[in-house]
């Protein structure tokens, strides 16, 4: 087979941009993801298998029920490239399964947005060093902020606003409400000036945020304190902390975990109900008054690479497939122990279109394209491209086939 | 931060590469395809077409987003078959051109006259035991990955009255096929036998691994007089063949279906770098954070010696180009007293 060779011309590399716009709606400890509704089976209640609000990773566990219609789930045999699940620890791994054995997963996998409320953020357990006796500062009860305290101090040249520890008050000791957005959501970063943080109070809008600066800042636009940041949004890792403990309006409504006692709705509490344990059942019916919309655009690259494969005049005009001879001629003139000789009078079967009955069109060499075969530099086979219909190809015409690849 | 010294991989030693079998069990409950999803045949799960050449089954009804396409049933006979140049035949060249094609692409030719293939139900492509009527089952790349895993597929067919197909089922496995055995390799990659186990042991048809198709001999449904039933009476699967569409026939071959399922098989390629520290490098850092008041900040005793802790590794190429980071899960502590090999794994 003839090889054709891209020149430089024929290859360019370019990135496409995507913008996922994502809304997310939080109430009764319920999330609502981009309006979706619950689509109910014949044997799941919800055909994803996921709880509202989140995403299916792969989606291919669809109106699933054990014993019923068994899910799709993964295994690995354990050998030697010692390959496993990421839940498998190093030691199960070693000391649970023998060489052979299967280690079996789980889908659907799924994500969604999860708050978390830090009442003190930068508290720390006390332990007692058993030889002294002394108290000393153990591990942190919310090690979530403590992983962040690095990425917030670097954004501080962007806005004080992000520092731990500034003029505008010590994080560790604030009452901090951290939203959590997967990746999954927005690609490589949340798109800066799209965030919108909207909390209800029955029904009603009681105050926004948004990054109308672009520069990490939660601005109250709307409410009791317009122009007053309430927190920042760290775009690249899909975090937003929330510090602003200002009262929003004079409701009362139970918001916190564990307490039916009402509280005025603040941004520390915004979110409620976004898998932190907060629901009716944890609080009061008063929780209900609340609602909450967090809206952004996502910022995502897609590299493409396009290839243009040429198809001059006089070249690719014969076909190895068998059907591109006349039906029922022999392949061989003579064969023996000696001689190997292949016909030399097989003829081609003549394809060219007539355009009336019972008169055959002269003949003309060509082929139908089918398929363009990508190759690299050693000739392996790495990829083909397949058109939806063949391409008729006329000895005395150039074609051009454009392959778009993403990467 | 500027990098001013790199360790050179030793191309021989340091790097390797591995190749890991993911699988997945995929069970498709046949009460799906005929049933489930509105009233049979008119389901809402399953997709035909005006060119009526086959029929597409999906997971769930197809108008909803959420739905996959799971496979596609035909069926078709070669020109040679007895019921080729029946009269009345209904849709002959379709059936006769869709039997060509699957042969055609999955087996190849043969001959000096370059003759298509024909279906075996053995290994041997001998032309004994060709397969001229066949049901062909053909699965959608989405479940079947990079190929069905041998020795793994079973197809539990329905072979009762029409009334209540799964009064008798008959369970095809390729139970004797296995990666270094009982399968032959082909134009269209390795195929094995579906044997029937349970009873006679006879093979009734065969899978095609890396293309994730399955044809099925007519004899799997014996010689059941009303394999398909409608207000016209009732049919043979034969006489099915004839006198009804390619639609209506895969209509009463999924009103058969009890259970299909294998395993698919995933290959992860990998590249595993080993990095090497040797004890009397990076023992210092180059992050702003290691100095406080121009003192190491994890040191104590300026006769100390250096601390690191080890976060991240850079895979660079030949020219000092960032092309890779791998990070830890948490730092490891580096010191001149220690040495270090950090494992890198690369999927690819």
């Amino acid at each position: 087979m003839a090889f054709k060779k891209f020149s430089e011309k024929d290859l360019i590399l370019n990135s496409l941009k995507t913008y996922p716009r994502c809304e997310f709606v939080v109430f009764d400890g319920k999330i609502y993801y981009n309006n979706r509704p619950s689509q109910s089976g014949s044997f799941a209640n919800n055909v994803l298998n996921v709880p509202s609000g989140h995403i299916s990773l792969y989606e291919i566990n669809i109106d699933k029920l054990t014993d019923y219609n068994d899910f799709i789930y993964p295994f690995i045999t354990k050998q030697s490239s010692n390959a496993a699940f990421r839940t498998v620890s190093t030691s199960t791994y070693s000391d649970a399964f023998a060489y052979g054995d299967v280690m079996a997963g789980s889908y659907p996998m799924s994500a969604s947005i999860t708050r978390e409320f830090m009442d003190t953020a930068g508290e720390r357990n006390s332990g007692v060093d058993t030889n002294t006796g002394v108290n000393f500062d153990a591990d942190p009860v919310y090690p979530h902020f403590y992983a962040l305290k690095n990425r917030l101090n670097f954004y501080g040249s962007r806005s004080k606003h992000y520092l731990v520890s500034s003029s505008y008050g010590d994080k560790s000791e604030q009452v901090v409400n951290l939203i959590s957005v997967p990746s999954i959501f927005f690609g490589d970063r949340i798109k800066p000036g799209t965030l919108s943080l909207k909390w209800y109070v029955t029904g009603s809008l009681a105050a926004e945020l948004q990054d109308t600066k672009r520069n990490g800042e939660l601005i109250e636009v709307s409410g009791s304190n317009t122009g007053l940041v309430a927190g920042v949004v760290l775009y690249d890792e899909g975090f937003l902390l929330l510090t602003g403990s200002w009262d929003l309006n004079e409701n009362s409504m139970a918001l916190v975990s564990g307490s039916a006692t009402g509280v005025n709705p603040k941004w520390i509490y915004y979110g409620a109900g976004a898998l932190d344990d907060v629901s009716v059942a944890t609080t009061s019916v008063t929780y209900l008054s609340a609602s909450f919309n967090l809206s952004f655009e996502g910022s995502n690259e897609i590299q493409t690479m396009t290839m243009f494969a040429h198809a001059k005049k006089g070249e690719v005009n014969f076909s190895n497939n068998p059907t591109y001879y006349t039906q029922g001629q022999s392949l061989l003139q003579t064969t023996s122990s000696q001689i190997y000789e292949e016909n030399p009078d097989r003829t081609i079967k003549n394809t060219v279109s007539s355009s009336y009955s019972d008169y055959e069109s002269p003949f003309e060499r060509q082929v139908y394209v089918s398929r363009v075969a990508i190759y690299d530099e050693n000739r392996n086979l790495i990829g083909v491209a397949t058109l939806a219909n063949p391409v008729l190809k006329k000895e005395d015409e150039d074609l051009t086939f454009k392959l778009k690849l993403d990467i | 931060m500027a990098i001013t010294s790199y360790e050179r991989l030793d191309t021989t030693n340091d790097i390797t590469t591995t190749r890991t079998l993911l699988h997945e069990s995929i069970p498709l409950t046949g009460t799906i395809v005929s049933g489930t999803y509105g009233t049979f045949p008119d389901d809402n799960n399953i997709k035909n077409y005006t060119h009526e050449q086959f029929q597409s089954v999906y997971d769930y009804p197809f108008l909803s987003s959420s739905a996959n396409h799971i496979y596609d049933l035909s069926i078709g006979f070669d020109e040679a078959s007895p019921m080729s140049g029946s009269v009345s035949i209904v849709q002959e060249s379709k059936k006769i051109n869709m039997y060509n094609q699957m042969s055609q692409v999955l087996l190849g030719y043969t001959g000096s006259a370059n003759d298509v293939r024909k279906f075996e139900i053995d290994t041997t492509l001998d032309g004994s035991g060709i397969m001229r009527e066949s049901l062909f089952i053909n699965f959608a790349r989405l479940i079947t990955k990079d190929q069905i895993k041998k020795g793994t597929v079973t197809v539990t067919l329905g072979t009762g009255s029409w009334a209540t197909p799964f009064a008798l089922t008959r369970t095809l496995t390729d139970a004797s096929a296995s990666a270094t055995e009982g399968t032959a390799n082909t134009l269209g990659g390795d195929y094995g036998v579906l044997y029937d186990s349970d009873s006679d042991n006879l093979a009734y048809g065969v899978v095609f691994y890396q293309a994730g198709l399955i044809a099925l001999s007519t004899a799997s449904f014996g010689t059941i007089t009303d394999f398909f039933s409608n207000s016209a009476g009732t049919k043979s699967v034969l006489n099915t063949f004839v006198s009804c569409s390619i639609t209506a026939s895969t209509d009463a071959f999924r009103h058969r279906v009890q259970n299909i399922s294998f395993n698919n098989t995933t290959e992860i390629n990998s590249s595993i770098y080993f990095c090497r520290v040797p004890h009397n490098k990076y023992n210092h850092s180059a992050n702003p954070t290691y100095l406080s008041s121009s003192t190491i900040r994890v040191k104590s005793v300026n006769s100390d010696q250096p601390i690191s802790y080890i976060t991240t590794i850079g895979l660079y190429s030949s020219d000092n180009e960032l092309l890779a980071v791998a990070k830890l899960s948490e730092p490891l502590r580096k010191d001149p007293t220690n040495e270090l090999t950090l494992r890198v794994r690369l999927d690819y």
